[in-house]
């Protein structure tokens, strides 16, 4: 599956427009080199030989740490990637602390008060929640938070090293919640349905009629059953928060592969763009197999298959 | 043998499913005749493979090994290798009725459109043709012509299943195999249902595969009954002769358990250990020896074969080896 | 006391046939997926909603008396007032105007895309999941390869290599999206599969399209609309986003995304807010709308919560 998909994405790359030593080779050789020596070079590099055999090469150059060069910048695209990595995952991992404590929390109290006023309102505001396009939703709380109130700043990021954490969280606040507010209505409906089901189980009746408190039945024994799919969930989020951080990050300026991505949409800069799209396919065929693996621990009952 | 009026003779017929690198011998060599105008019963229990062998039959689900040979005017053919022509008219003369009333017929169509593909195909062009003989066959089952707009969910199981009869005799055809057709209606309702098919079966000469596990229900339509077990016919004979002579274990059991109603009648039901065993592992042997009461050391080595045995003068068949001894 | 007991019988036979004649033994009929669809009171909101801004898009001509890319530069940056709704943009067009055109093109990418994506869904879908075999499993390949990417990247992908235009767009769409209606449509297709009017039919020797296109597919309708409704929302979202970006439908035709562009200034976005506040919010609206209709559709149909 994945080498299919490593063939197609060379595919793609093979339709970059111009000569196909300007992104193989590092544009300071290129500079410099006479027009003989650029001969001799095409041929080393084997880009007079059939498709196959440019394709192998190119995987095994891939496999080994060669991505090409960015063909705006001339950056290595490792490079590129790499810098940009951090700030992503930074992003991406506070959207999803923020998407799974409250969606879960909100989820379970709802599934508790079952029927009440908060419990429609939690799920109208779900709703409203998956409606709203999120880059919107940034625009807003832009207006309302950095431009109007002026609690936060309007985007960027602090470098890590320059200041401390809690200087650079003001700027990450804004984006994480705006990048989690998809996914929360996703959880919050996930945890309420599993909630439910965990309180309705017989071993949660049984607690209460031990006499165990109200509470403590609710939290301990139900709470960590209906987490357990919330959990898990996590793998199948990854894909949204990849492909939601693209938009966020231009929107917050963030400095991240997402934003790196749109910058080469824009300029058609088709290698970034293949590298890029790779990687993301990496990312998620990752998260679904350690969403597998954890199922497999979490609930003994499932086999690992 | 072959003058007498046999409309199918199957012989040592075979479905293996493989799934997994496992065989799941549903049909094992299953060999009988049916002659025309007659009711041959196939009974068992759940799982001893008698609705495969009936959807084999009709080519619903491809056989293993074996022959199943239709007499077509005269003409014998084997249906396992009939060419897709010959298959489109085979088709016309072998229809089946199928057991669950509620997913028999298609919800999302009238009656009249689920019964009038079939007639469009086997070629009823005009579409007041079709109506008529559709009414026709409505009226057959004691239905009126009028329900043909109707939607299934309209009617009754039992009602339901007379539409199944009707779209089965559509297509005019010969033998029709008859999967567990009463099974899911009430008591009442079965004496009915049950009641047409004889009527239909004379008016129209037809020939039964009856396939059902109730007993009582045996009796009121048979002719003919073969007992099957995990794949394999355990014994086949005439209905009174089945009755009186009961020559497996097996039959014996099954027969015992029939319910009596009669106050007087002490139960001298035979009550058999165990469970049926899975079609994928089967008992080494006689299939049925870890289950029988009179089973010996000969049971669980050798498979008995199906024999034949002349009792009075007509012939009976079964597989035990206890019938070696006598 | 035999003949007691039979008239009883006989009663009873008599009853069950008269109620038989009355049509009145059967189960549900499909009118009462209708109506607990009107019981749904969000749903019928929705719909409300829905229709609204629908028909207001349609009828843009006939509402506004400006054009949509009328140039009027003297008025540019003008707040809304009684001859602009909505106040003009940068280069003196009216905003009004512009946002309902724009629903035109937002709402028919958004609904082009979802119908689209749904009749190549069904299209392989019914074949492919009645008859399984190798037609199948290609299929479920290919669209288990279009879901590894996540799909901002996938389009946008797409974007760059087709180019950017409003078909293509429709088209990259119809794309990325056909593969969760053939999943669909597949499930729906294995499950009905083993029902045994299907059997009946391959009894008669009708042929492998005419069952799967003619007498299963209208029962696996339910799910198929219910995706198509919610895919509608998740396509204009998408058409929004990237046309924010720039990167969706060309900036010469006006769309809901194609307005919001100009936000990305962050001058425009606090001093011009009737440039892109209102626009978001009918977006947000219109969307919020489809996801009620779509789940009141969801509930009323589903078996498992009938009765």
């Amino acid at each position: 599956m994945l080498l299919i998909i490593t063939f197609l994405i060379y595919g793609g790359l093979e339709l970059t427009p111009g000569d196909a030593v300007s992104y193989m080779v590092s544009p300071d050789v290129l500079a410099n080199i006479s027009p003989e020596k650029l001969v001799e070079l095409r041929e080393s590099l084997g880009l007079n030989d059939p498709f196959i055999v440019r394709y192998f090469n190119w995987l095994g150059g891939v496999l080994q740490g060669d991505f090409g060069y960015s063909l705006t910048s001339g950056v290595s695209i490792s490079k590129i990637v790499f810098d940009r990595l951090g700030a992503t995952l930074e992003l991406s991992i506070a959207a999803l602390l923020f998407s799974s404590i409250v969606g879960s929390v909100f989820g379970t109290l709802s599934a508790l008060k079952r029927g009440s006023i908060f419990d429609h309102v939690v799920t109208i505001f779900g709703m409203v929640g998956v409606s709203i396009p999120r880059f919107f939703f940034a625009l807003v709380s832009i207006l309302i938070f950095s431009l109007t109130l002026n609690w936060l700043p309007a985007g960027g990021r602090i470098f890590p090293g320059y200041d401390s954490f809690w200087d650079r969280l003001p700027h990450l606040i804004l984006p994480a919640i705006v990048l989690g507010s998809t996914m929360t209505a996703g959880v919050m409906r996930y945890a309420r349905s599993s909630m439910l089901d965990a309180l309705n189980k017989d071993y949660i009746k049984t607690a209460r009629s031990k006499g165990i408190p109200e509470w403590r039945v609710n939290v301990v024994h139900g709470f960590r059953v209906a987490l357990t799919p919330v959990v898990v969930l996590i793998g199948f989020r990854l894909p949204m928060l990849i492909g939601g951080s693209v938009v966020i990050e231009q929107v917050f300026q963030w400095p991240g592969i997402g934003k790196e991505f749109v910058s080469a949409v824009k300029g058609q800069n088709l290698p970034l763009i293949m590298m890029i799209a790779m990687f993301s396919v990496l990312a998620v065929l990752i998260a679904s197999f350690l969403v597998d693996i954890f199922t497999a621990l979490l609930d003994p009952r499932i086999k690992l298959d | 043998m072959n003058n007498d009026n046999t409309i199918i003779s199957v012989d040592n017929l075979k479905t293996y499913f493989y799934t997994n690198e496992r065989c799941n011998k549903a049909v094992n060599g299953v060999s009988f005749k049916i002659k025309k105008g007659r009711t041959l019963c196939v009974v068992g229990e759940s799982g001893c493979g008698k609705t495969t062998l009936g959807k084999t039959i009709l080519q619903l689900v491809k056989a293993t090994a074996g022959e199943a040979i239709y007499d077509f005017e005269g003409e014998k053919k084997d249906l396992n290798q009939l060419s897709d022509k010959e298959m489109m008219k085979a088709r016309k003369k072998l229809q089946i009725v199928f057991q669950d009333p509620h997913s028999s017929l298609n919800p999302a169509f009238t009656i009249f459109g689920s019964l009038q593909d079939p007639l469009k195909k086997f070629g009823v062009k005009s579409k007041a043709e079709r109506k008529k003989i559709i009414g026709d066959l409505l009226e057959d089952v004691n239905l009126r012509r009028e329900y043909m707009n109707r939607y299934p969910h309209e009617f009754s199981g039992g009602q339901r299943q007379r539409i199944g009869i009707a779209r089965a005799l559509s297509v005019e055809p010969e033998l029709i195999v008859c999967d567990e057709a009463v099974s899911a209606l009430d008591v009442s309702i079965q004496a009915q249902v049950l009641k047409l098919l004889q009527d239909l079966k004379d008016k129209r000469n037809l020939t039964y595969l009856f396939i059902t596990h109730d007993l009582s229900v045996v009796e009121y339509i048979s002719d003919r009954i073969a007992v099957m077990y995990l794949g394999k016919i355990v014994e086949l004979a005439d209905s009174d002769d089945l009755y009186q002579d009961t020559l497996h274990p097996y039959t014996e059991a099954l027969l015992s358990a029939i319910p009596v109603a009669d106050l007087d009648h002490k139960s001298d039901r035979i009550i058999l250990k165990g469970n049926v065993p899975s079609p994928i592992d089967p008992p080494s042997g006689c299939p049925f020896h870890p289950r029988c009461p009179k089973e010996f050391a000969k049971c669980s080595k050798v498979i008995p074969e199906l024999k034949k045995y002349i009792i009075d003068g007509r012939e009976h068949y079964a597989a035990c080896h206890l019938l070696d001894q006598k | 006391m035999a003949k007691h007991r039979k008239s009883k019988l006989d009663k009873k036979m008599d009853e069950i046939k008269r109620k038989e004649e009355a049509g009145l033994l059967g189960g549900e009929s499909y009118n009462r997926a209708i109506n607990k669809f009107k019981n749904n009171h969000l749903a019928l909101l929705g719909l409300i909603l829905f229709s609204l801004i629908l028909l207001t898009s349609i009828f843009a001509p006939l509402i506004s008396p400006y054009k949509p890319g009328t140039i009027d530069v003297l008025n540019r940056l003008k707040a809304p007032s009684l001859s602009h709704v909505f106040g003009t943009d940068q280069l003196g067009r009216d905003v009004f105007t512009r946002v309902l055109f724009g629903g035109r093109i937002s709402i028919l990418v958004g609904l082009g895309s979802a119908l689209g994506a749904a009749f190549i869904g069904v299209l392989i879908g019914s074949y492919a999941g009645y008859k399984g075999s190798w037609i199948d499993k290609i299929f479920l390949r290919i669209s288990e390869m279009f879901m590894s990417f996540p799909r901002m990247i996938l389009v946008l992908m797409l974007v760059s290599i087709l180019g950017q235009s409003l078909w293509n767009l429709i088209i990259i769409f119809i794309l990325t999206g056909w593969g969760s209606v053939y999943r669909m449509v597949r499930s729906q297709m294995l499950s009905i599969r083993e029902e045994e009017y299907v059997q009946a039919l391959r009894a008669f020797g009708l042929s492998d399209f005419v069952i799967a296109y003619k007498h299963m597919l209208p029962n696996a309708i339910a799910p198929i609309l219910v995706n198509i409704t919610l895919s509608t929302a998740m396509f204009i979202l998408q058409e929004t986003s990237l046309s924010f970006l720039g990167l969706g439908v060309p900036l010469n035709i006006a769309t809901w995304g194609n307005i919001l562009n100009v936000a990305q200034d962050l001058n425009v976005l606090r001093e011009n807010w009737w440039i892109w506040l209102p626009v978001g919010l009918i977006i947000s609206i219109f969307v919020f709308s489809i996801n009620f209709i779509g789940d009141g559709l969801r509930d009323s149909t589903d078996p498992s919560q009938q009765g």
